[in-house]
Parts: C-alpha cells; structure tokens; sequence
C-alpha cells in the first residue's frame, strides 16, 4: 500500500509562528501525534531568516528591516541569511522520522533525497533544476532553492526556500555589507549567481501553479501520497508557545 | 577584539571573534553559514576553547575530538577551518 503523508498548507504568518510551527510540527511527529509531513508556507510580513550559527547583528541592518516592517528570526538550522519576500517565495518544511527509508544517517545524502521532490517538480514546471551540494538546486548553474537540515528526537527537519521573484537590490539593502563600494558589487554577484522561476520561465507562475507542481514531484519521487490534512490542536498551542518563549525573544534572535 | 572570517572552498564561510589575553583565547565566538549538528555543539565548542593556548595543532586535535566525541556533522566546513579562522582572528587582536 502507498505510504501516506499529511500535507499542510498553513498560508501566510509572521516569521516567529513560521519557524515555532516547524519545530512544534517536528516535535508532534516525534510523539508520533501526527504522521510525515510536507508544509508549504509564506511570510506575512516579508522576513529575513539567518541561521543558527549566524550574528544577527553580523548579517542583518535591523534598522533598515524596522523601516520597512521587515522581520528578522533565527532559524533552528544552519546555514545562510535568506531574504522571504511574501509574494516572492514559496517555502516548505519536511518533518519525518529519522528511520524512514529517505532519511540516511550520512547528512548530505539526505538532502540529496530529500531535495530530489522539489528538483522533479521543477522539472514538470519546465525549470531543469538539479541538485548541487551541499544544499542547493541550481537551474543552468544559477541557483532557485536553498535548503537546511536538522534533526533531533529521532525526526529528520528540513526546511527551505523556492524563489518565484528575486530582488538582489532589496536582499542587500536589508543584509549587512562591509560597505557601500562591495554592497553594488554583491548585488552584481547575486544577479549572477542567483535565478527565480519568473525569471527563467519568462512568465509568471502562481504559487497554485507552483505548489501543484512541487506536490506532484514529492508524491513522484518519494514514492508516497500527500492527503491534504490541518494542524492538530497540540501543534498549533506548542507553537504559540514557541513563538513567545523562543522565536519572538531578543534571547533566541540575538543570541550570536 | 580580533575578527577573521574564512571561506572554506567548495564550503561554507566562518567568521571568529576572539579576544585574546597572552597566548590564551579568553572570549570566543565562531559564527557562519556552515551546517553543525547537534547545533547546541558550537557553544559547548567555545566553553572548551576559552582559556586554551593559541596553537594550531593543540586547538585542532581540541576540536576533532569534541567533534568526534559527540559524534558531530559538520558540514561545509572541517574541525581544520574552523581552527584556521581562529588562528587568524588571533593575529589580529594584539
């Protein structure tokens, strides 16, 4: 019988719910409340997310992120400061158990399971991505989607972004720079090295249209069904909680 | 306060923060884009470097056993880099 998965669409919410969603989700699963889990979200409003080993005060102008009502969080994964403009990014999450036949000991083949769903719904969008190491999907050398992993309760979490749009300009106008000569020549450089679906596909896809294809790439790959499912009380309560004790505090954003 | 920051090739990038006293490191923080799991590891890392002597070789035999001890991935980035900045944050605080 076809392995199920609950798929989650939970829309639009501040950064700080976004990221104490996804450790409550992972912590449902390790007491096996809830079963494997695809979670497709956005941010309202736009946010900047750095990683857990990062400086906040390093990598992000807060004021300029204040002027512009931006939120900026730590995540509880590693990696890079990453840009979530609400009508430009699609994320997801997914949270499995550490013994499922996707989820290697070894971190890096992992995201290269992991990561395959989203290279294959790409694809069926027409965008010929392909997994690069450590954590990216590039399409003709230029990169669409990075990823972070984590685990811990025996459940592997892995979250990461899917670019619609992208804007260099606005990304280093809310990051840090060492000044304003190198802030021109990075944003040259993101210009470069970095795509978006509009941008390759010459069109406008909706995230209907991209969440259709991403679904039917994870289902494909993973040899799995999604059954469109909601959170489940524990969840939502763990992650208001999450929010305020963690996610939302100066302790947890500022703590490098 | 010494700042070095590192791009591993094909990895990830770190940057140190070191205050150092004498040969000693006496504050220390290792930040970066890199991968370590479990993440909490980074601090209990930087408890371990504090006080110790500014060498390469000491602080990276420290690392790697720390690493290995709790049986540690890190990812982008080796127990070598890691000890590369720090030694380069060193330099620069005099």
């Amino acid at each position: 019988m076809i392995e199920k998965w609950r798929l989650l669409d939970t829309g639009l919410h501040d950064a700080f719910y976004n990221m104490a969603l996804d450790e409550a989700i992972a912590i449902a699963r390790s007491k096996n409340f809830v079963p494997n889990t695809l979670r497709f979200f956005r941010w309202n409003p736009s946010a900047l997310s750095i990683g857990y080993f990062q400086s906040m005060k390093e990598e992000v102008d807060i004021q300029a992120c204040n002027e512009r009502d931006i939120d900026y969080v730590r995540r509880r994964t590693g990696g890079g400061a990453v840009y979530h403009d609400r009508d430009g990014e699609l994320t997801y999450s997914l949270i499995i158990k550490e013994d499922h036949r996707l989820a290697s000991k070894d971190f890096q083949e992992t995201y290269k399971t992991l990561c395959s769903g989203l290279v294959l719904g790409l694809r069926l969008l027409g965008i010929p991505a392909e997994f690069k190491p450590i954590n990216d999907i590039i399409v003709e050398g230029k990169k669409i989607s990075g990823n972070a992993q984590t685990r811990g309760m025996r459940v592997v979490h892995q979250h990461g972004t899917i670019l619609r749009t992208v804007d260099p300009k606005l990304m280093f106008t809310l990051l840090r720079v060492p000044s304003e000569k190198i802030r021109d020549k990075m944003i040259e450089s993101v210009e470069e090295r970095v795509t978006s679906i509009n941008r390759f596909l010459k069109r406008e896809a909706s995230f209907g249209e991209l969440k259709e294809a991403l679904i039917h790439g994870f289902t494909r790959s993973f040899k799995i069904e999604l059954l469109p499912g909601e959170t489940i009380e524990f969840e939502e309560q763990l992650a208001a909680k999450l929010k305020a004790e963690k996610y939302a505090t100066k302790e947890w954003n500022f703590k490098r | 306060m010494g700042k070095a920051e590192y791009k591993v090739e094909g990895g990830k990038l770190i940057k140190v923060q070191l205050v150092r006293k004498g040969d000693r490191i006496e504050k220390i923080t290792i930040m970066g884009d890199f991968f370590l799991y479990p993440e909490e590891l980074i601090e209990e890392l930087e408890e371990a470097l504090t006080g110790h002597l500014l060498n390469e070789t000491d602080l990276t035999a420290l690392v790697k056993t720390l690493v290995e001890k709790r049986e540690a991935t890190l990812l982008g980035a080796s127990p070598n880099d890691f000890v590369k900045c720090i030694m380069m944050a060193g330099e620069k605080d005099d």
